[in-house]
């Protein structure tokens, strides 16, 4: 795999491509430097013009991050906590259920009636208006009773010879895949006023853990169900057949075998969801008030309560900045050639 | 091969139910309040006006200034992301010196905070401390209005999603550039096929399928694009940076008119699935001929 696409090119011309890698590197690199370099600035080396060198420019200084240790500038050290809990225990969900269900879709055969599925969303519309406006239940009851039972008899219609076409496993995972195009606003209003109106009924969902850490995994688990998909279909199945002519029950296999063979792409996806769940912001903004509150809030805050104070700003957005700066190492690690190769495929 | 037991059930059953709760829930939620006239503040009991928010809203010239803003951003981001990516992942994947020191700062960006880069991004595009208005001022370009002026405003939230989004393009070229056969070229190089005609005639229409997928995903994320103008300019000056989502947000979160902001969310919804729709179907042709 040597020299694709530039082998015709003279010395001089690749050493112009390696200027322009460079230059792009540098574009890339020049932001985090920069953020780096002013959190430990004091206030005199900021108001003064851009200074760019430690100890040459200005005298670096901690006192930024001991202010936001000590919480002058928010409860920083809360909040991180808070990030760290939701992040993992949202990704950890969301790669355990979402590569169960990638398995399935890869090894089961899956057959789902369209005519079921509309029916379910039918049935689930209809039973909400039914429950909500002619018998007066408040809005989340009657949507917790239409879901089940809409969800019933879709399972029972899935069983009846419907006409119409019969969705297989593509077809699944491509409804799963398909609820990233969503745009998240949507989904985020709605599930606003939904968990307050069942905190009303007295189960507090709004700033509680609970409640983000589910609409975390929802998110997320279309991502997850896409490439662990596709790390499950690169392993071999002889291995599995092996196991099955042994009679192994399906789960043995999956906990055994399956799980500790693809642990690389389970890795890789957890860290993938980690990543997204520790950045998110819309959801974060309307579910979350003080005690859940994530780090993106928090640092958005920042802005606006402290005009020009680029120290304090600096050391918010590194906190929130530096471990994904960490993962990005372990990732790159991982990221041997193939490995995000099935994905785009 | 294909297996059949009941197992089956267990493990795809977790990962649906709650996909399903979660988007279903907030669908017919929302869908049903479009059709209401509700407001939480002032309190006024529901009303029901069917499709009267959503004509209310198709007159709006803010949600047309939205659409078109979000479109802006998402095109222009979104081509810039794929030249550079993908004349990056040319240049990594020929081996370029340096190309190991390159790869991890490359991909640092896109997992970082959306909202931290854009409290970054001010700082840099500050007009009178900031590091780029000395490096301006050294032509003679100083304190411009970057993040003041709509037009400037619009090209440093574009910057920005361009700084932060090419790695991704990078990664996935790269990755796609790995898999093309080596013996194409052989045979090309045999030829005297010049690089340029062997990136046109092989590369270029080899990587169309994962270049569609690839500006599919960025298009369709790029229009959810809020939080990076959120901190920038926070929709400012006036509505010049507004986008659908922040215009949404603004709507809901701030003036509480549910059945207003449903309507929005939905048209939203419509938007995206008809420029997802017409995306695919033009790339469709082009997709199914290289096969």
């Amino acid at each position: 795999m040597s020299g694709q696409g530039l082998t015709g090119l003279s010395p001089w011309s690749r050493r112009l491509v390696a200027l322009g890698v460079l230059a792009w590197c540098l574009i890339t690199v020049f932001p985090l430097y920069w953020v780096v370099v002013t959190a430990f600035k004091t206030p005199p080396g900021v108001v003064g013009g851009p200074t760019y060198i430690p100890f040459v420019d200005f005298t670096p200084t901690l006192q930024p991050f001991i202010d936001l240790y000590q919480g002058i500038r928010g409860e920083f050290f809360h909040t991180f906590l808070n990030s760290t809990i939701v992040g993992l225990s949202a990704a950890a969900i969301a790669t355990t259920i979402g590569a169960m269900a990638a398995y399935a879709l890869v090894r089961f055969e899956f057959k789902v009636r369209l005519g079921a599925g509309l029916m379910f969303f039918l049935l689930a519309l209809g039973g909400y208006l039914l429950f909500n406006a002619t018998l007066g239940l408040t809005r989340p009851q009657a949507l917790l009773l239409a879901f089940p039972i809409a969800l019933i008899a879709a399972i029972v219609a899935n069983r009846l010879p419907l006409p119409g076409p019969i969705l297989g496993n593509e077809d699944i995972l491509f409804w799963f895949v398909s609820q990233r195009m969503f745009p998240p606003i949507v989904t985020a209003f709605a599930l606003y006023l939904l968990y307050s109106e069942i905190g009303r009924l007295g189960f507090q969902l709004i700033d509680s853990f609970v409640g983000l850490t589910l609409c975390y995994v929802a998110f997320s688990l279309p991502i997850v169900v896409w490439l662990m998909r596709d790390f499950f279909e690169a392993i071999p199945i002889e291995v599995e057949e092996a196991a099955m002519v042994d009679n192994v029950p399906s789960w043995r296999i999956f906990i055994g075998i399956v799980v500790p063979m693809s642990m690389n792409g389970l890795l890789a996806t957890f860290m993938i969801t980690l990543a997204f769940v520790w950045n998110e912001f819309l959801f974060a903004l309307f579910l979350t008030n003080s005690r859940w509150q994530t780090l993106p809030i928090l640092v958005a805050g920042q802005n606006s309560q402290r005009g020009d104070e680029w120290w304090a700003i600096s050391a918010a957005a590194l906190v929130a900045i530096v471990p994904m700066m960490i993962m990005a190492g372990l990732l790159s690690r991982m990221m041997r050639s193939g490995l995000l190769l099935g994905a785009i495929k | 091969m294909m297996r059949n037991d009941p197992i089956k059930h267990v493990f795809i059953w977790p990962a649906v139910l709650v996909v399903l709760a979660i988007s279903i829930f907030p669908l017919i939620y929302s869908l049903t309040t479009s059709f209401l006239s509700y407001r939480l503040i002032p309190p006024i009991p529901p009303r029901v006006v069917w499709l009267g928010n959503y004509v209310t809203l198709l007159q709006e010239p803010r949600f047309w200034n939205a659409l078109f803003t979000t479109t802006l951003i998402a095109l222009i981001a979104v081509g810039l992301q794929y030249a550079i990516g993908f004349g990056v992942a040319l240049a990594l994947n020929a081996r370029v010196p340096g190309e190991r020191l390159f790869r991890v700062a490359l991909l640092l960006p896109m997992l970082l905070a959306p909202v931290a880069v854009a409290l970054v991004a001010r700082m840099i595009f500050n007009p009178t401390m900031g590091p780029l208005n000395q490096f301006l001022a050294k032509f003679g370009l100083a304190n411009l209005p970057f993040l003041t002026n709509g037009h400037w405003a619009l090209a440093c939230i574009i910057a920005v999603e361009v700084w932060q989004w090419t790695p991704f393009i990078i990664l996935m070229m790269l990755a796609g550039l790995q898999t093309l056969p080596e013996d194409v070229y052989e045979a090309a190089e045999l030829e005297n096929a010049s690089a340029w005609q062997q990136f046109w005639g092989i590369t270029f229409p080899m990587m169309l399928p994962i270049s569609a997928a690839v500006v599919f995903i960025r298009l369709i994320e790029s229009y959810k694009i809020m939080d990076t103008v959120f901190v920038m300019t926070g929709g400012g000056p006036g509505v010049d940076t507004e986008t659908l989502t922040l215009f949404a947000y603004q709507e809901g979160f701030k003036k509480f008119n549910l059945g207003y902001t449903s309507a929005l969310s939905f048209l939203f919804l419509i938007a995206i699935t008809i420029i997802g729709v017409t995306y695919l179907a033009l790339l469709r042709p082009h997709l199914e001929k290289r096969r």
